[in-house]
């Protein structure tokens, strides 16, 4: 199983990750395809369609002609990224050259040819009673993520609890929460990472931990890649009948409906699904930054933050690290103080993180100003992170009462080629030494005596 | 007197203090003439009026002996002393008459040695803007040497074809207006010759025309009242007077004497085309501007330093109010109207009435611009009312239009040559065979055909694919090969370097020489003629040249630069056609009518 | 160069040179945007009395455009394609991928892309043909290129305004009908548009000569201009060149064509030529001698007899 990795921004890292069996299984279904070739690097797509009905394979050589001197790093990543995925496979004769792999190859053809069909059509109208609008729908789909995100950092918080079992959510919160003995849990660094980060790569780590422990729920995980990606290709906003879906995705469609993926509704007969964009967007791939939500804080040169936000979740996140003045409908008001900001350090939050956080979200007017933070304010949440640092504790052990200067000489020489001497006395001959240095010491000084 | 000559007795001189040759002046009206008593001296002179600039003579009545100077202009001088001043007058009336008739002549004569000699006589400033240019720019120096040095074209015809080049350089010089003085009207003090009552005002046309910028109502008045009910003498009479009273700050009598003459009760009272402006500005102000901020910054009390007029001295009684102006509002106009800037010139209109007139016409134009004004006031408050922090930009990028490198051209003219071999103008073929009605049908049917069969699959055969795909990638390894690593290197930087800067070096003498050839057509003079038929050998030189170039290279550049040399060679050929054919035709002309049959 | 009405008089004999400027391609497109995200509108030519004539038919040219055209909105999942069709008498939209949600799916028997396509063409080409038989008298035979130009800026001119993300749009011409001299203002004037607003016009020619003005927007907008030598191959043309986004082009050496025919059309008969007259006051060219410029209206003096002017022209030069 791959490990976990909170920088894993999208499908494309677990799919890579995956064996060569399961890869190849997968190419066995058109959807996939699609979505592979959507989330590759821009070069890596115009190789693949420039190879699409070329049966033979190409020289690495003659690719590579039409390469720019500048962009020879792009060609790199964008070939080895082909290779990784089992898109293109490398042929090494005398010399090297790179074939589409075929089942890729013909899924796409007739991708283009005949278009895709969904296994499934969208219900009429008329069995459907009132669909929510778009707007709606995406309103419903954040409301559901904010949701579970409240839920995941802080249970007590959340307004309505989710489906999910409290074992599943034990399996996301790994990695994310620290409990320190008795302490309720917090937040870890790599916790607040995730929160920095925007909302559909939080989702793929959220769904890349729900892959990686359907395992243990006995699904498969290629089945489950699949169904998902199936499930980008349906229309946002139209609805699909439940019963076109198998025991199995049944089962996940409603863990789906909990992280705002779907949302479900129950009609006089039939039940049936309505696709949202989180859902529709999981496909794309996230170098777009068009994709990138807009930011939302404005920070003054007096420490003020001004976050135009609805969100109850952007108000947990703005008092990891700051003090939270006022709260209005659609403005959060706080301050950064030299308090809260101790608060945030104590949790294990870097300075780095939060500048990071800030200039991320900042507000569209502010973003375009170099800096989008205020240098003063970043310098001084830097300043503040170093006075922390001042004093750096060592678990040490402290020797004296040598009993000749010869051995407490020896002993500090010792100490030293291991690298493992802080401090010396040698008119008082006393000497300390690092902890894990200390067992190598006590058997040097039970020789020396 | 007026006869065609006059013979004086005089001395002389080459400076005032030189004793001087005594002889005899003799003055006709082509030149004038002195002969010396003594036959052997060398002061003998013959001189032409045309060469005389100007001439000085001493007053009758000064104690100096009778002297006339004329100068010439080369700034020397010759100098008579004559017996008497009758003489003097004599010579003197006549020397005046010729010059006056020589002026006018000799401006006839001057424009015509511009046409006929284009060689102008050039300041040192100019020069020194020519040298400038060569120095910084060395193709333009090659070009200037080759041809102004080999006698190709002369300095002023290089020099014609960069009137820009020049232009740029001294406009911004001569462009830098004089503005108003910064000194108030209240400045100029009056004259008083302690004796008597009478006080003098001098108004000199600048003067007037600061008192017009500044005082709108007088402005006004002077438009109205002169000619029509009084003479600009009475005018401004009045106006000082109402100064005066001002000045004395005799508050009393200004009202008093207002109350008799209406005139002057116009110049007493507060200006009213100002007071309406000053409120129309203050409804322009911008109502985001904070103004209580600048509540705090007093000026009143700063003591007025160097200024004539004494606040502190001004009366205050509020039922003359009106006839009061403050310190303050003067200060105020003045300031804006020296902002202003100056928009009549001075020098141009000596007339005080033309002077008010075009101050009227340069108001007149403000005024439209007003209309704008407001519109923009209304934008920008429109603007600030939004919170600005939160608007995203208004305008969309745009791509300044520029101009690429001129070179290109070789590549596509190599281009268009190759062109031309490979096809032979393949037209569309005829289309007479298919009725309208016919090609509409089939291309419905392909459509239909569409329809129904879908998407042809295979679309492409995987052979073809490979062989386009190959063929495009060696057509790419060839750009790569031929540019080198750089894509926007040209065809040109194929060729040795030599060849190459020759060749740029070809093109610009051709440029330059064409653009000579051409714009001296239609030939009128005989100056044209031959600047022509000197164009036509230097051309021809080139070509020449050309040919060589060619010849002298390997096989392989040949061919390529034979390729670049052709449209150069065409456009010679044309030239050199044209020339021809023009030249057979005057010739025949010329037979049938007058010889040599320029005007 | 004399171009001050005092000077007049040697107007008319003028070198052309003064008239060819050389507008650069404006780089640093993707320092706006380093995504390959896209809008590609094109412009197909429907030009029946060229298709009757062409050895490539229609229906294999509408094959490998709607395969290519359904791949592009396959490479992601937010480019956008609007297609308008050039005919002899009219333009329009005939397809906007906006407008239909989920395109590259269908019935299973084609994309809705080409079903939508077709259906929209064929209604299309029955107005256009309707519009021919109401102007009979004169027969044009060339496509309108220059309106279906000006469609496609204005289309991406109110994508500009109307979001704050800009799309990178380009302008892809499917040309195979013969140069419009008459059309030579109008489509100078769409290009240079086309290049101020950073719009790079990319074309194919399929038809027998090469297209100048193709050449010239390709060049001057800085897109790729490229003659298939072989159409059966058409698709992969469209998919190793054309299917290039805007932000590799950064990185890749795409065709270029050898050298650009930067020929104008006179403004008299619109005739494309190689020698001319301009005016010397607002740059109009003219094939033939004139008394009066047509443009601005400025006399030319003192004409030489006609028979000299078929030698008293020059082949135009840039100015340097």
């Amino acid at each position: 199983m791959p490990q976990v990795k909170i920088i894993a921004k999208n499908f494309m890292d677990m799919v890579a990750s995956l064996t060569a069996r399961d890869l190849d299984n997968l190419y066995q279904n058109p959807f996939i395809c699609e979505a592979i070739l959507r989330s590759l690097p821009p070069l890596a797509k115009k190789y693949v369609l420039q190879m699409l009905y070329i049966e033979g394979s190409v020289l690495a050589k003659s690719m590579e002609e039409w390469v720019l001197a500048d962009g020879f790093t792009k060609h790199r990543v964008a070939i080895d990224r082909l290779v990784q995925l089992r898109i293109f496979s490398e042929e090494k004769k005398k010399e090297t050259s790179y074939r589409l792999n075929p089942t890729f190859q013909t899924n796409l053809q007739k991708h283009l040819i005949y278009g895709g069909a969904l296994p499934r059509e969208p219900m009429p109208s008329n069995v459907t009673v009132r669909l929510p609008t778009l707007e709606e729908l995406e309103a419903y789909a954040l409301g559901q993520w904010e949701c579970f995100l409240l839920q995941l950092i802080s249970s007590a918080q959340a307004e309505k609890p989710t489906n999910f079992s409290s074992s599943m959510m034990k399996v996301f919160q790994r990695g994310l929460l620290i409990q320190r003995d008795k302490e309720s849990p917090r937040l870890s660094e790599s916790g607040f990472q995730f929160l920095l980060m925007d909302t559909s790569a939080q989702l793929w780590y959220i769904i890349r931990e729900y892959i990686s422990n359907s395992q243990e729920r006995g699904v498969n995980q290629a089945d489950l890649i699949s169904f998902l990606l199936e499930l980008s290709f349906h229309v946002a906003g139209e609805a699909y009948n439940v019963n076109t879906l198998s025991e199995l995705q049944k089962n996940m469609i409603k863990d789906f409906a909990d992280l705002g993926l779907v949302k479900l509704q129950q009609g006089r007969k039939d039940s049936w699904f309505i696709p949202t964009k989180l859902a529709t967007s999981l496909s794309i791939s996230l170098t777009d930054s068009s994709s990138r939500k807009e930011g939302f804080v404005v920070v003054e040169t007096n420490f003020r933050i001004y976050a135009y936000s609805t969100s109850k979740l952007h108000c947990e996140i703005l008092r990891l690290f700051s003090r939270i003045e006022y709260q209005l409908p659609n403005l959060i008001v706080g301050a950064i103080t030299k308090e809260s900001l101790y608060n945030a350090f104590d949790n294990g939050i870097t300075a780095d993180q939060i500048i990071a956080f800030l200039q991320q979200n900042a507000h569209p007017r502010v973003a375009e100003r170099v800096p989008s933070v205020p240098e003063n304010v970043c310098d001084q949440i830097r300043l503040w992170e170093s006075d922390l640092n001042r004093v750096e504790a060592t678990p040490a052990y402290f020797y004296d009462e040598f009993p000749s200067r010869d051995v407490f000489e020896a002993a500090c020489d010792y100490a030293r080629d291991r690298s493992g001497l802080l401090w010396e006395d040698s008119k008082k001959m006393r000497l300390a030494v690092k902890a894990e240095t200390h067992t190598h010491m006590r058997e040097f000084l039970r020789g020396q005596s | 007197m007026s006869s065609g000559h006059v013979t004086k007795r005089a001395k002389y001189k080459t400076s005032v203090k030189d004793p001087g040759t005594s002889g005899a002046l003799r003055l006709n009206e082509q030149k004038l003439m002195f002969m010396p008593d003594n036959r052997n001296s060398s002061t003998k002179l013959a001189v032409e009026f045309k060469s005389i600039q100007g001439h000085k003579y001493t007053k009758e009545g000064s104690k100096k002996p009778p002297l006339i100077n004329l100068s010439n202009a080369q700034g020397g001088s010759y100098i008579f002393e004559f017996d008497n001043y009758s003489d003097l007058h004599v010579c003197r009336d006549f020397v005046s008459k010729v010059l006056e008739k020589s002026k006018d002549t000799s401006s006839v004569a001057s424009e015509k040695t511009v046409v006929t000699l284009p060689d102008e006589q050039l300041s040192a400033a100019e020069m020194q803007l020519r040298i400038k240019l060569l120095q910084e720019d060395c193709e333009l120096q090659k070009l200037h040497q080759q041809f102004v040095g080999g006698n190709i074209l002369t300095e002023a015809e290089f020099w014609a074809a960069r009137k820009k080049l020049l232009d740029n350089d001294s406009s911004r010089k001569s462009n830098q207006r004089v503005g108003f003085k910064s000194a108030m009207i209240s400045d100029i003090r009056p004259l008083t010759d302690g004796r008597t009552n009478k006080v003098t005002f001098s108004l000199t046309p600048e003067i007037i025309l600061q008192i017009f910028a500044e005082k709108p109502a007088v402005h006004r008045a002077f438009l109205n009242l002169v000619p029509k009910k009084m003479t600009e003498m009475e005018f401004w009479t009045k106006y000082c007077r109402a100064e005066y009273l001002n000045r004395t700050k005799n508050v009393h009598t200004a009202a008093a004497e207002a109350a008799e003459d209406e005139e002057l009760a116009l110049f007493l009272k507060e200006d009213d085309i100002l007071a309406t402006e000053v409120r129309k500005k203050i409804r322009r102000v911008d109502p985001t501007l904070d103004m209580e901020a600048d509540e705090g910054d007093d000026y009143m009390h700063l003591p007025d330093h160097g200024i004539f007029r004494d606040g502190s001295k001004e009366l205050n009684e509020s039922q003359h109010d009106i006839y009061r102006r403050t310190l303050l509002q003067d200060l105020n106009r003045h300031a804006a109207v020296v902002l202003e800037g100056r928009t009549v010139d001075v020098e141009m209109e000596d007339n005080t009435r033309a002077v008010a007139e075009a101050l009227a016409r340069s108001k007149q134009g403000k005024e439209g611009a007003d209309g704008y004004e407001n519109e923009e006031r209304l934008d920008r408050v429109s603007r600030s009312t939004t919170l600005e922090d939160l608007q995203p930009p208004h305008s969309l990028p745009l791509a300044p239009l520029s101009i690429k490198d001129a070179r290109d051209y070789f590549d596509s003219q190599q281009g268009n040559t190759l062109k031309t071999f490979r096809d032979p103008s393949g037209k569309m073929e005829s289309l007479g065979s298919l009725s309208t009605q016919e090609a509409y049908g089939s291309m419905r049917d392909a459509i239909s055909e569409m329809k129904s069969m879908g998407v042809s699959d295979p679309i492409i055969n995987p052979e073809v694919a490979l062989k386009v795909f190959n063929g495009l990638t060696h057509s790419i390894s060839s750009i790569k090969y031929n540019h080198g690593k750089n894509p926007r290197e040209s065809v040109l930087d194929r060729l040795p370097t030599v060849t190459k800067e020759k060749l740029l070096q070809h093109w610009t003498c051709i440029q330059e020489l064409l653009k000579h050839f051409w714009s001296s057509y239609p030939i009128t003079t005989p100056y044209l003629y031959a600047k022509v038929s000197r164009l036509k050998d230097a051309m021809s030189n080139i070509y020449r040249q050309l040919e060589e170039m060619k010849a002298s290279l390997q096989s392989d550049l040949r061919h390529q630069v034979s390729l670049l040399v052709r449209p150069m060679q065409r456009a010679l050929d044309a030239a050199i056609q044209h020339h021809d054919a023009d030249l057979q035709k005057r010739s025949a002309k010329s037979s049938e009518e007058i010889p040599n049959g320029y005007v | 160069m004399a171009s001050a009405p005092s000077k007049l008089y040697s107007g008319l004999s003028l070198a052309l040179s003064t008239i060819f400027f050389f507008f650069k391609v404006v780089e640093g497109l993707d320092s706006v945007i380093a995504d390959d995200v896209s809008l590609v509108v094109v412009l197909l030519d429907t030009n029946p009395f060229f298709w009757t004539t062409s050895s490539f038919p229609f229906s294999h040219f509408l094959s490998h455009v709607l395969a290519f055209l359904n791949a592009i909105l396959t490479l992601n999942q937010l480019n956008q394609v609007v297609i308008i069709a050039t005919g002899c008498n009219s333009c329009d939209y005939v397809y906007d991928s906006s407008k239909t949600a989920n395109q590259s799916f269908g019935n299973g028997r084609m994309p809705t892309l080409c079903a939508t396509l077709l259906q929209n063409l064929e209604e299309f080409m029955t107005k256009d043909e309707k519009l021919g038989i109401e102007e009979a008298e004169e027969r044009i035979t060339g496509s309108l290129l220059s309106g279906s130009l000006s469609m496609a800026l204005c289309y991406i001119q109110r994508v500009f305004r109307s979001g704050s993300l800009h799309p990178q749009p380009r302008i892809l011409c499917l040309q195979g009908s013969p140069d419009g001299p008459e059309q030579y203002v109008a489509i100078m004037n769409a290009i240079f548009s086309a290049q101020r607003s950073m719009v790079p016009i990319d074309s194919c020619y399929i038809g027998v000569q090469n297209s100048a003005f193709l050449q010239q927007a390709s060049y001057i907008t800085g897109g790729v201009h490229h003659k298939p030598q072989q159409l059966d191959g058409l698709f992969q043309y469209l998919l190793t060149i054309f299917a290039t986004d805007l932000h590799s082009r950064s990185f890749l050496q795409l065709p270029k064509p050898v050298g650009v025919d930067f020929r104008a059309s006179c403004f008299c008969h619109k005739n494309t030529i190689d020698m001319g007259y301009i005016c010397s006051v607002c740059l109009s060219i003219f094939c033939t001698r004139h008394k009066k410029c047509s443009t601005c209206g400025s006399t030319f003096g003192q004409a030489q007899s006609d028979d000299a002017s078929a030698t008293n022209r020059k082949r135009k030069a840039p100015d340097s």
